[in-house]
């Protein structure tokens, strides 16, 4: 990546994501009220916006905007460090794939194709049913099932390293495998990957806002966005702006990242 | 995952209802009618698992049962009060053993034959017989050489009389204060057994009964359709000339054709209460009334903290239930004690645990619970119960207790709660088949059901001794002032939290009348009627059709 100025896309998206990261540390600053208590008698009958509660009250009496500004929490802490995991797995996968080639790449990318035929949402479900729904489970689950773009991606990356000089002349210097790939490899494909990182963050917090809503996600009294998308159901018609408000924050946290990725990638290749 | 994508879902259902309709034109069963007949027009989310009065133990399978057979005695439209049906009158001695019954003479099954005593008897035995698997089997085996009957020593039970075609006499072998009760489940209900005998296990397909509509199609997962008894006894009896059931229609597809004008009567999805309850017009349609059910939070009693009789008093005290019943929208009313509403011996000055936050917390420091303690409650994984759950939570953080929620379907709860020493605390909820505090008194307090309904694992031997002496007492006073007694023992003991009793809507169409809801049964289909006005019906589809 050069260090030419930031791109519109860049900042857009920078600016959302660091936002998020804000609210997420200072959220007992910032939230006017306990997210999981109540603060107005709105029981079963959620409160419309107001001065007083911005966002209105839910159906437990509870202020949305102040469960909006822990939920930040939730979304990012799944959704960033999923993505890490993911990343971590898919980069290993695709690196050792493209690099050894033959049986390795036989094995690695049969298993990435399985992968991939099974829907990510139907898979997480299952293993969520499994392990049950915790903070830490629920981000392993999502690695798990997100993995598997990276490795096709650096697969493919490696694979246009591997016969380039500057590879060949350290393996004939005998750079050992390991050095190859962490030394030459890896620096070469990191615009690559941290434009799948951003990308992939936005998916990552789409499967957790997915899952959340089915009811799989991180237990109450935990507040969660999807979750609030969830319980906002019953009051569609006469309360939209239960469900309206957390459906915003989720459209946010993901048209953020996508912006961060995009951006990185018009970097990457100047149109 | 119901409810996803709701909107999405709701249009494209929208849609495929359209071309459906299209292509069912020929077959809108509407057009099996002339075109005045009078057509009650029901939907039904799953198949009706079975119409014969044997088998059947559930509430859609009784909902038909109950207009295509006749029992002895049936209870009145709207309460537990019971009612002659096949019976005209009755006796009992005072000793709660022997029931005569007179029956009457103008009941005929659908194949014109007369019923009488025999076929009573017939009906029963069936019931009795191991080889028709009946879970009614229970309810007759106090019957006198029941057993030697089904253990196929006998060739009749002993203790059912036939001295002439239209009287019937039981012998029990000990006192059965509620016997009638288990005269008026469809499980005696009279079948004719030439029908049965020709039929065998099909005979729920051709069910023959002498009751006010038989049966006159049922195509699995498609429709169900009957039609009146030309032969019943009850002149002004059923009030429409059909009802059809369309069979595979969930509760949110039911919702659409309900307000199409498509059916006449539905239920109400939750996620629809609330814009019912706040649109007049459609709030001026609702029916609803109390179940005969309690819904508590259970307390193991042999777990820890929970074996301490302050810590339940001090979770009763600390559970708002008017905010539980306010999250219901309504549809619940606030449990003081064990039976609900309508239940003989319900005591609507039993006190019970008012809202009472410190008086919690104190007795919460008087049983050494810490601070920060948190026990698991196990539910059902339903989005009702789950904000039902986090109500509770809320209200327990108050008081220093951080409950973590664990929902689970519906088969592992039950069998968790089964477990001894397993869950520590669970939602359920307990409905009656009987209006009588037996059913929930001893079923869900004694000892004996240990494992089976009593999942707090209370026991108390001044509770069993009175449990014990009330079951066998037949007067009535007495009878109920010894329930009474006994749960108010239990309500202070306090192995449940007192929650709420469920009150139950449907939604009919503006021209439906007679619709009136039963505490234990579903609502008879014979009393009800369609209002003769055609302007305020919409046109049938294939009236539609047919006219350009």
């Amino acid at each position: 990546m050069g260090r030419a100025r930031l791109n519109w896309l860049e900042m857009v998206g920078g600016a959302i994501a660091l936002s998020l990261v804000v609210l997420a540390l200072f959220a007992p600053h910032i939230a006017p009220h306990d997210p999981t208590q109540a603060v107005a008698q709105t029981f079963g009958d959620p409160g419309p916006p107001s001065l007083a509660f911005p966002c209105g009250t839910d159906q437990l009496g509870r202020d949305v905007l102040s469960r909006l500004i822990y939920g930040a929490r939730v979304s990012l802490i799944v959704g960033v460090s999923a993505m890490a995991v993911a990343m971590t797995i898919g980069v290993a996968a695709g690196l050792c794939a493209g690099f050894f080639g033959g049986w390795t790449e036989m094995v690695l990318m049969r298993i990435t194709d399985v992968m991939l035929t099974l829907p990510g949402l139907l898979l997480a479900m299952a293993f969520v049913a499994i392990l049950r729904p915790s903070l830490l489970s629920i981000l392993l689950v999502i690695s798990l099932v997100s993995w598997t773009g990276v490795a096709r991606v650096v697969r493919a990356e490696t694979l246009s390293m591997t016969s380039r000089d500057f590879v060949l002349a350290a393996r004939a210097l005998g750079a050992s495998a390991g050095r190859l790939m962490i030394r030459h490899l890896l620096p070469n494909i990191a615009p690559t990957i941290v434009v799948m990182a951003a990308l992939s963050t936005s998916g990552t917090l789409l499967l957790d806002a997915g899952l959340s809503f089915l009811g799989l996600g991180v237990p109450p009294p935990t507040p969660s966005w999807g979750r609030m998308v969830e319980e906002s159901q019953i009051y569609f018609r006469t309360a939209p702006w239960l469900a309206f408000f957390p459906g915003l924050a989720i459209l946010y946290a993901v048209l953020g990242f996508n912006l961060l990725g995009y951006g990185f990638l018009r970097r990457r290749r100047p149109q | 995952m119901k409810g996803a994508l709701r909107g999405l879902v709701r249009g494209a259902l929208t849609a495929m209802l359209g071309l459906l309709w299209l292509g069912c034109q020929a077959h809108q069963p509407a057009a099996l009618f002339p075109p005045d007949a009078a057509v009650l027009r029901l939907a039904l989310a799953d198949d009706v698992p079975t119409l014969d009065p044997a088998a059947g133990y559930d509430t859609a399978s009784w909902e038909f049962e109950q207009v295509l057979f006749d029992t002895l005695l049936r209870y009145a439209a709207d309460s537990n009060d019971l009612r002659p049906d096949l019976a005209l009158s009755w006796e009992i001695s005072p000793d709660a053993r022997t029931f005569t019954f007179h029956m009457r003479q103008d009941a005929r099954f659908t194949n014109g034959r007369p019923v009488t005593s025999a076929d009573l008897r017939y009906s029963i035995e069936r019931v009795l017989n191991p080889k028709t698997r009946s879970q009614g089997v229970q309810y007759f085996l106090p019957l006198l050489g029941a057993a030697d009957f089904a253990g196929g020593r006998a060739a009749h039970t002993r203790g059912i009389e036939t001295p002439d075609p239209y009287t019937i006499i039981f012998r029990l072998d000990k006192p059965d204060p509620i016997f009638l009760h288990k005269l008026a489940m469809p499980f005696a209900a009279a079948v004719p057994q030439e029908v049965v005998e020709r039929w065998g296990d099909d005979f729920a397909r051709h069910a023959v009964g002498s009751g006010p509509f038989m049966l006159k199609e049922w195509l699995s997962g498609q429709r169900l359709v009957l039609v009146r008894n030309p032969h019943y006894f009850i002149p002004d009896l059923p009030k429409v000339d059909a009802i059809v059931a369309l069979i595979g229609v969930n509760e949110e597809l039911q919702w659409l054709k309900f307000e199409a004008g498509e059916i006449d009567v539905s239920s109400i999805p939750p996620a629809e209460f609330t814009y019912v309850m706040k649109t007049p017009r459609l709030k001026a349609l609702t029916i609803h009334h109390v179940t005969a059910t309690t819904d508590y939070l259970g307390m193991n009693c042999q777990m820890a903290p929970f074996d301490d009789v302050r810590v339940r008093r001090a979770f009763n005290y600390a559970v708002n239930k008017e905010k539980l019943v306010a999250i219901l929208n309504g549809r619940g009313v606030v449990a003081r004690g064990v039976l609900p509403p309508g239940m003989p011996g319900y005591d609507p000055d039993i006190g019970g645990y008012p809202y009472d936050p410190a008086k919690a917390r104190r007795l919460l420091e008087e049983a050494g619970v810490r601070q920060g303690f948190a026990p698991v409650v196990w539910l059902t994984a339903d989005p009702t119960m789950m904000i039902l759950g986090q109500s509770i939570q809320q209200d327990l953080a108050l008081v220093g207790v951080d409950l973590v929620l664990k929902p689970v379907a519906w088969g592992p709860l039950l069998d968790a709660v089964r477990e001894p020493r397993t869950a520590q605390l669970f939602l359920l909820g307990w409905g009656a088949d009987f209006p009588d505090p037996q059913n929930f008194l001893e079923v869900l307090f004694s000892k004996a059901q240990w494992g089976a309904n009593n999942d707090t694992f209370y026991s108390d031997p001044k509770v069993e001794e009175l449990l014990a002496q009330a079951s066998v007492v037949a007067e009535p006073t007495r009878r109920y002032a010894l329930y009474q007694q006994i749960q108010q023992l239990i309500v202070s003991d306090a192995p449940w939290v007192f929650l709420y009793h469920p009150v139950a809507y449907v939604i009919r169409q503006p021209w439906v009348r007679g619709i009136q809801l039963h505490p234990l049964r579903p609502a008879r289909l014979d009393y009800i009627y369609l209002a003769r006005s055609e302007a305020a019906r919409p046109r049938t589809p294939s009236a539609a059709k047919a006219a350009p």
